[in-house]
């Protein structure tokens, strides 16, 4: 794949601040290209710009998400730069926008602000042993960077995808999971809470954390990167504390509500560091010990 | 600031020949004055609204709403894509700061320009006049800290009239308009600053331990729960409190077109991070207690390298329960520390 994109989203960046510099709040309008159903309640959104050419993210960073009328939220991109000049979006109808965004069809326009906020750190992951461990909603942020991996699979070693849900209908990205099961170069295991009777269900039912102990981890050599509900990261970084990876080998993503997403309107701070700035995407040391955080 | 060159400009006049000065400015600046209504509330206003009423310390309401006031229009939808405010077209000149204002507007100033630099707070900030009051026309006869080189110009008041000096080139250049009552003697300005630098600091050392005291986590959850026990969560220290930006985001349609506005939004409130899947990382009021103390004396020092109360009082005069910053902090370093 092209390994230009990386210095492409840098120069994005740069030119971003200086446009933002005076429109810090006005999103740009991009057009919906597709809608499709990922769960009963999740649907993904793919976008384009209305005058084409690359969104400049980075797997891990978000978007304010803009519905004039309705108001705006922070949406975590969940596709790779290296898949095209789009943009995938996996939402939960959970809140007044993202129901409002559920009722679009194709051909609508939606405003945009961002890239916003720190991305995984792909560069560091480089010629490591990657796990990468999501659960709920947080495989949408996974998947950016599940993607990313696949389309330059020779820069990682050995890559473990690790995914929970609460049901077998609350799976996300069911056929790509399964792509990924099957696939040889990735290492991925499902596991469900629980399986509703009369359900069909192939995989594991348990905790997500059931699924690190058996693992082969290197831990001098190995990242791993959390992303899912907030009860979720205590109970799997105590895992793999347990299989011997320190905090700086940790990488998780935090949620919270922007409502800016640049570090003004204060809602996603984190003792003093601003989710929307300094994260989502952090190293557990950086965060580790500050209240709240975790 | 060249203090010679400051001298040099320096002028004495009167409230009333102030005021004629201020009318003055009118025609290159929006300006607004503290002014006393009616009904006795001394405020900030136009000269129209209300007679000039330097004297009496802070205005009750925070200085720096004249930029982030409580609603602002962020956009307003328009045909050829969202349409954004535009910079003032008469720059401000706000007359009432005190010292401690003049350092609060410094650090939100600071805080809107880095990382992402908030153009709508600067719509009306970038060329602005600050014009800070100090001497001896506190509140009770008390004397205000003469503020210095933060500011544009300063009024320093002597009892009777006031000292007029110019800071920075703009303000220099308005006070060199001025003709003066008399020749305004520099030794009448030492003495004045000899009297403000004389002025106690014991609050400024109970901030700063009570600040050591956080940073160190020397202070338990439960002087939190006991804090928070008394709190009724009005807000008012937060709407009052010059360094609190934070803002909540809404749409609205006026007049048949969607805005959005930002408004001034409360950490003591519950919802205030709780986010749509439910999850609420300061859902006990306790935490939203302590988050109000710690963000400015433990969180902004470590982000910013400052303490970002200035002591301006506020919370502690608004607050119907006591428990304002200095009250916590007296609290708080009685049990756990020393000054």
């Amino acid at each position: 794949m092209d390994n230009s994109i990386d210095r492409a989203a840098d120069r994005f960046a740069e030119r971003l601040g200086v446009i933002d510099k005076h429109t810090l709040y006005r999103p740009f309008n991009c057009t919906l290209r597709s809608v499709r159903d990922l769960t009963p309640s999740e649907k993904m959104f793919r976008l384009a710009k209305l005058e084409g050419g690359p969104f400049g993210h980075r797997p891990g960073q978000f978007m304010q998400v803009s519905v004039l009328g309705i108001g705006e939220a922070p949406i975590s991109v969940s596709s790779s730069p290296t898949r095209g000049d789009y943009l995938e979006l996996g939402v939960r109808a959970a809140g007044t926008l993202t129901s409002a965004l559920h009722r679009l069809k194709p051909g609508d326009e939606i405003g945009l602000r961002g890239p916003f906020g720190t991305h995984f750190p792909t560069d560091e992951m480089k010629g490591r042993d990657l796990l990468l461990i999501s659960g709920g909603c947080g495989l949408a942020p996974m998947r950016a960077l599940i993607q990313y991996v696949e389309d330059r699979r020779g820069d990682f070693r050995k890559v473990t995808i690790l995914y929970g849900a609460k049901s077998p209908d609350d799976v996300l990205y069911k056929d790509e999971l399964r792509g990924w099961r099957n696939s040889k170069i990735f290492e991925c295991q499902v596991t469900v809470d629980r399986v509703p009777g009369g359900t069909c269900w192939d995989a594991n039912v348990g905790m997500i954390t059931k699924l690190i102990p058996p693992l082969q981890i290197r831990p001098d050599d190995t990242t791993a990167v959390i992303v899912g509900p907030p009860i979720m990261y205590k109970f799997v970084i105590e895992e793999l504390c347990a299989k011997g990876l320190n905090a700086g080998n940790i990488v998780v993503s935090l949620e919270r509500h922007m409502k800016c997403g640049v570090g003004k309107c204060g809602h996603c701070t984190i003792d003093h560091l601003y989710c929307c700035i300094d994260g989502p995407v952090f190293r557990l040391d950086q965060v580790a010990n500050l209240k709240g955080a975790i | 600031m060249c203090r010679k060159d400051t001298e040099r400009t320096m002028r004495l006049l009167t409230e009333r020949q102030l005021e004629a000065f201020l009318r003055s400015a009118e025609t290159d600046y929006d300006v607004r004055v503290p002014v006393a209504l009616r009904d006795g509330t001394r405020t900030l206003g136009r000269l129209d609204d209300g007679r000039l009423a330097l004297a009496g310390g802070a205005i009750p309401a925070k200085m720096t709403n004249v930029f982030f006031p409580q609603m602002d229009r962020l956009l307003t939808a328009g045909p050829d894509g969202p349409d954004i405010p535009k910079p003032v077209l008469r720059p401000l000149l706000v007359v009432g700061f005190t010292a401690q204002d003049a350092e609060c507007l410094e650090f939100i100033d600071r805080f809107y320009a880095e990382n992402y630099r908030d153009d709508v707070y600067f719509n009306r900030r970038d060329g602005a006049v600050i014009v800070c009051v100090s001497g001896r026309c506190g509140p009770q006869g008390r004397f205000l800290e003469i503020a210095g080189g933060k500011c544009d110009m300063e009024f320093i008041c002597d009892g009777q009239s006031y000292l007029v000096l110019g800071y920075s080139p703009v303000g220099k250049a308005l006070t060199e308009k001025l003709a003066a009552r008399q020749p305004a003697g520099t030794a009448t300005l030492t003495e004045l600053q000899k009297e403000s630098d004389s002025l106690a600091r014991e609050d400024s050392r109970l901030l700063q331990a009570a600040s050591r005291l956080l940073l160190e986590e020397k202070v338990p959850e439960e002087f939190w729960r006991s804090v928070s026990d008394r709190c009724i969560a009005c807000t008012s220290c937060n709407l009052v409190c010059p360094t609190c930006t934070c803002f909540d985001v809404f749409d609205r349609v006026v007049d048949g077109k969607v805005q959005r506005w930002r408004t001034w939004d409360s950490c003591q409130l519950d919802g205030f991070m709780r986010e749509a899947s439910g999850h609420n990382p300061m859902g006990l009021e306790h935490q939203r207690t302590r988050r109000r103390i710690h963000h400015k004396l433990a969180a902004d020092p470590k982000r910013w390298g400052q303490l970002t109360c200035m002591l301006c009082g506020r919370c502690d005069d608004a607050c119907p329960t006591g428990i304002g910053v200095k009250a916590v902090c007296r609290e708080m370093v009685s049990k756990y520390g020393s000054v």
